[in-house]
């Protein structure tokens, strides 16, 4: 099982007539006030219960329980900012070596789909420096923003010296074959692919609450039955962490199916629990995958749609990465920071269209009242940003 | 089904969304099979409509328009004995074997609920706007809520324009919910034109409640980053005031009053202006955002307006705001992906917007009562 944890930095309202003002862009272009809310509404219902619980279950189950973790760079930012209790839990849990940590790139960025790769290695390199400082562990396996894949990550992803990469094991890629093993990318013969299994994922992540469901009530027991009646060899459970008490609430009995999972799932004999970075040690390749075009684990197209689905989101990327070319040289590091904290892929996402069409889980996350709002105050922003960059200096 | 329907303007006499709603309404009310007399006051040339189903029939004869303010000194005397008078002529001359009567706004109200007692049948009022809109808010004349609230609580069924309308209903009205219904508004599509230009056009009557002074006074915020021309198109008491404001903001010279305008310069407009604003204090639906859409017009609707609940794709906005709607009218100025996206969008939204699902669903109200 393994959980991402992520807090983007959510922007303020930015009106085009707060362009080219004189003021500090780290107070101004973020919403401290929200997203201070918002995050210690997360530790209180799901990253302290949720790390309280599964360190207790790893003790009750004699450390067979195993999980693992990717934490944002962001998301580490807040927690030193606001809650060093959190990250000390996450760095116990650490300590039970029935945890692994994951890298990705620090800002939850889309840059490994600039034409120029050299931004995304510098962000895969500083959260991996986060993990190793904070941790003193040294990731193993790597999984990009929202499990974007495609050949040419893969391939770089093997040149940073990763073992293994993870991505959302989608039908368009396998065809007819199982999520449930390990498979080689094409043209990456040393790295392993890890393939989440997105039915029996969804099944806790977005049916868990879903009363309208056949399956409803999920229960523990139900949920081994079907793990162990699988085919292959391993079953990637990955979701986001707020699963836990956020997006399903304690009153779904969320934490009582968590609860009893491990237990229910050690039930079965040929049952047991791995970590990431084990799973790339003890499984082998079982076949080749081929990924020309950029897949993700988002929305029910499997691709970047999402973040790059319309052309107001197309526009802001290119932005960025205009952005980004004349930031190259100057060598300002705070506006290298801003640049960086403004790819969070967070902010593209909420200017997609798709959720007037498919439903509800845009909405569900955004913070403005529909994708026109976000492309104003976004693009606003950028603009903002380009005309200090120009000037050189904030 | 036979329905005896009692308007107040019907085309090519019309100043409002009440005349347009009346005039799709019952030819489509027709063409599903309901038998429509439509009860409408004589004015200065006779209406001719040839439609299986619908006959117009005049009854009196007035001068006024139904959103004249009878405050606005004049018209007063004539105006509310122009509507007694058609009230009472509709409730004296109408008979016949109608299976329901159905009344639009307060002008029409008095003849309802006389009918029903009449003819003993089932009454329902269609609230276009409520005194509470088309005063802004300031000072509702009591006369008029007195009427409004009489024919809601009488009627078997209050059908208002938008959900906004409705919880004006429920909340200033004491009207229970669950005799009221909401049906929405439709439009008829104007057109593409062929090219855009930098005009971002306010249109309607002026008067306090379509807020065209906050359209300035966000104009005159617009001009300091980006040049382009304002359209203020449509008459109204309120006239003189917004041209000597225009002078006063020192934006003078890139307003232009057009004054009332012709159906067909109204689409010329629609389809030139690259931005519509519809800043009203109180809109209770809103039609010419949807005709401005229509037209290829990305649209800022005031958050106060029925029409946002079914044009999704447009931006919203606080009238009073006008900070935030210069920043909205730079932000379509300058950034095309936005344009295009809120236009086109809009556009395939707007082919599920008709006036026959309006009038479908206007049946179906019917049937709940007969």
């Amino acid at each position: 099982m393994y959980f991402e944890v992520h807090q983007p930095f959510r922007l303020n309202r930015f009106s085009v007539f707060n362009i080219g003002e004189n003021f500090n862009p780290f107070e101004v272009y973020f919403n401290h006030k929200l997203n201070k809310d918002l995050f210690e509404r997360a530790v209180r219902k799901c990253y302290l219960p949720t790390n309280k619980l599964i360190l207790e279950l790893i003790e009750d189950t004699d450390r067979n329980f195993k999980v693992s973790f990717s934490l944002t760079g962001t998301f580490m930012e807040y927690c030193d900012a606001l809650a060093h209790e959190v990250m000390r839990s996450f760095q116990d849990l650490v300590e039970t070596g029935c945890v692994s940590l994951i890298c990705e790139t620090y800002y939850h960025s889309l840059s490994s789909l600039f034409e120029d790769l050299s931004e995304f290695k510098e962000q895969v390199e500083m959260h991996r420096n986060a993990i190793r400082s904070r941790f003193g562990y040294e990731p193993k396996v790597f999984r990009n923003t929202e499990a974007i894949y495609d050949n040419r990550i893969a391939k770089e992803i093997e040149r940073m010296g990763f073992k293994g990469i993870i991505t959302e094991g989608t039908e368009k890629i396998l065809g007819w074959r199982s999520p449930n093993y390990i498979y080689r990318p094409v043209n990456a013969p040393n790295l392993k692919v890890l393939l989440r299994n997105h039915r029996l994922s969804d099944d806790i992540a977005f049916r868990f609450s879903a009363v309208g469901w056949e399956e409803y009530p999920l229960t523990a027991d139900k949920y081994a039955r079907w793990l162990s009646s699988c085919e292959g060899e391993i079953v990637n459970i990955f979701m986001d962490y707020e699963t836990f008490g956020e997006h399903n609430w304690p009153e779904s009995g969320i934490f009582d199916f968590l609860y009893h999972l491990p237990r229910e799932v050690l039930k079965y004999p040929n049952n047991y629990f791995v970590t990431v970075d084990e799973a790339v040690e003890r499984f082998s390749p079982v076949g080749e995958i081929d990924v020309p075009f950029a897949i993700s684990w988002a929305d029910n197209e499997r691709d970047v749609s999402p973040w790059l689905g319309n052309e107001m989101q197309i526009a802001c990327f290119n932005e960025l990465k205009e952005i980004g070319k004349m930031l190259k040289d100057k060598g300002d590091e705070d506006l290298l920071k801003l640049w960086r904290l403004l790819q969070t892929s967070d902010h593209l996402y909420y200017i997609s269209t798709k959720g007037f069409a498919d439903g509800e889980i845009h909405k569900y996350f955004s913070p403005y009242s529909n994708p026109y709002e976000g492309f104003i105050n976004y693009m606003n922003i950028l603009q903002d940003l380009r005309r200090k960059v120009e000037g050189g200096r904030l | 089904m036979k329905v005896a329907m009692i308007g107040w303007e019907y085309p090519p006499f019309k100043v409002g969304g009440l005349g347009t709603h009346c005039y799709w309404l019952t030819r489509h009310l027709a063409n599903l099979g309901v038998k429509v007399d439509f009860y409408v006051p004589k004015r200065s040339r006779a209406i001719n409509v040839r439609e299986k189903n619908l006959r117009v029939i005049e009854i009196g004869a007035t001068k006024v328009y139904p959103y004249d303010r009878v405050e606005e000194g004049a018209l007063e005397g004539d105006f509310f004995e122009s509507v007694n008078a058609y009230n009472e002529l509709c409730a004296e001359k109408i008979h016949g074997d109608y299976d329901l009567i159905h009344v639009h706004d307060w002008l029409t109200v008095k003849a309802g609920i006389n009918l029903k007692h009449k003819l003993g049948k089932p009454l329902i009022v269609t609230i276009h706007s409520t005194e509470f809109d088309r005063s802004g808010w300031l000072n509702p004349n009591e006369y008029f809520i007195n009427i409004e609230k009489e024919g809601m609580e009488k009627a078997d069924r209050v059908i208002a324009v938008s959900h906004y309308t409705k919880k004006v209903i429920v909340d200033n009205y004491g009207i229970p919910e669950d005799k009221i219904r909401v049906v929405h508004n439709a439009v008829n599509h104007v057109g593409e034109g062929k090219k855009k230009r930098r005009i971002v056009l306010f249109l309607g009557r002026l008067t306090i409640q379509k807020g065209a002074e906050f359209f300035l006074r966000a104009a005159k915020r617009v001009l300091e980053k980006e040049d382009c021309l304002f359209v203020v198109a449509g008459g109204g008491d309120m006239l003189p005031r917004l041209v000597d404001l225009s002078v006063e903001l020192g934006i003078a010279n890139r307003v232009m009053f057009t004054g009332p305008l012709t159906d067909e310069e109204v689409k010329h407009l629609y389809r030139i202006a690259s931005v519509y604003v519809m800043p009203s204090v109180s809109e209770p639906f809103g039609i010419t955002a949807l005709e401005a859409a229509s037209a290829g017009a990305a649209t800022i609707v005031s958050k106060n307006s029925g029409v946002k609940e079914i044009l999704r794709h447009c931006l919203t906005v606080d009238f009073w705001d006008t900070d935030e709607m210069a920043n909205k009218i730079i932000a379509l100025l300058r950034y095309d992906p936005l344009r295009r996206a809120i236009t086109r969008n809009a556009k395939r939204d707007l082919n599920f917007i008709t006036w026959e699902r309006t009038a479908q669903k206007t049946l179906e109200v019917y049937r709940e009562v007969v």
